[in-house]
């Protein structure tokens, strides 16, 4: 799927492959290599992707962004991984190795989510049941000024 | 089904309250190439998909588009919280969306055009669903490039700089998804048939 040209050789991470030969009168986007550069969870979040390869700013754009690293942070930066890993396994579906790290970050998720719950209180209504009374409608909201403060 | 999860894709920590920004902003909220739009669009479409990978994709890519849109609102929201009569009276561009929605926050675009299902399209022809959201996806980047020649606060800038590069991933998953439902079809035409309709004669090839 990833190399109809052909060729063993890899492109140059920032390309695709494409095929030597294709139907007239199709769009054609190069599919992403298996094996790109990543980067580790707090990068990807603040630039709005897992991979170097795909990371491309506009002139006006502020270099990076800052993420707070407390532990909701954290969270997010870690559910961030696994969405940009499922995107990419929807369209390669056959790459082990970026479905171990699924696997992988998915246990790291969990353990993150607990420590965001210890505190901040439930993220899912069903986890409101572990608590002496109904915390789910506790402020802040995440839409709220005061939620994104770091804890 | 969808199951609410309290908190956001991407932290949003506006300082400063700003109203005539987000009566730009909110354009993403509702506006024709905004989260909106993005979000009705795939979930729409993926019903007529005949490919497992479409489903997953625009369910996925979809579902994501829901956490845009709380973003944008929760951008909009920060922006036009604790505001003073003052403070309307000195924005005019903002006036005029409060005049009708207060601080509250309404799928329009930023010209003022209600959020309408006919800035979107679900054909029940995947190559030309596929092909639209494709389209989509550069109308949002472009509109969040507008924003940041706007816009002089970091804080907002951080959000929007991180909803723009989502654009180009995910036109690169559905550029990648387009071809492999095309390479599902007949190499000699793939327009012989419309995969989503034309199930049984897809079957008999």
């Amino acid at each position: 799927m990833n190399m109809e040209n052909g060729s063993t050789d890899r492109c140059p991470d920032r390309c695709g492959t494409l095929p030597s030969c294709a139907p007239l009168a199709t769009g054609y986007v190069p599919f992403q290599q298996v094996g790109s550069p990543r980067y580790g969870q707090r990068d990807a979040l603040s630039n709005g992707t897992l991979f170097p390869a795909l990371n491309l700013p506009f002139h006006l754009a502020i270099p990076g962004s800052k993420v707070s690293d407390g532990p909701l942070g954290e969270l997010q930066a870690l559910c961030f991984v696994l969405q940009e890993l499922a995107l990419y396994l929807d369209t390669h579906p056959e790459d082990a190795e970026a479905f171990a790290l699924f696997k992988q970050y998915t246990a790291m998720e969990k353990t993150a989510r607990e420590n965001v719950e210890k505190n901040g209180g439930p993220l899912l209504r069903e986890q409101a049941a572990n608590d002496s009374k109904y915390t789910w409608l506790n402020d802040p909201w995440p839409w709220n000024f005061e939620h994104n403060e770091v804890k | 089904m969808f199951i609410y999860e309290k908190k956001l894709q991407f932290p949003v920590k506006i300082a400063t309250p700003n109203p005539k920004l987000a009566s730009y902003i909110i354009s993403q909220y509702g506006g024709p190439d905004g989260e909106l739009g993005a979000s009705m669009r795939y979930l729409s479409q993926r019903y007529a998909m005949p490919f497992a990978q479409a489903k997953g994709l625009l369910t996925d890519i979809g579902t994501e588009e829901l956490s845009h849109l709380e973003m944008v609102a929760s951008i909009v929201h920060q922006l036009t919280r604790d505001l003073t009569d003052e403070q309307v009276k000195a924005n005019p561009g903002f006036a005029a969306y409060f005049v009708d929605h207060t601080a509250g926050v309404y799928p329009t675009a930023a010209s003022g055009f209600p959020w309408t299902a006919a800035s979107i399209q679900s054909t029940g022809d995947a190559l030309a669903d596929l092909t639209e959201d494709m389209a989509a996806e550069q109308k949002a980047r472009k509109t969040y490039d507008n924003i940041l020649r706007l816009s002089d606060d970091p804080d907002v800038n951080n959000v929007i700089r991180f909803l723009r590069e989502r654009e180009i991933v995910h036109y690169q998953r559905f550029g990648e998804c387009l071809r492999n439902v095309q390479e599902k079809l007949d190499q000699k035409n793939v327009y012989l048939y419309n995969p989503s309709f034309d199930k049984n004669r897809m079957a008999k090839g």
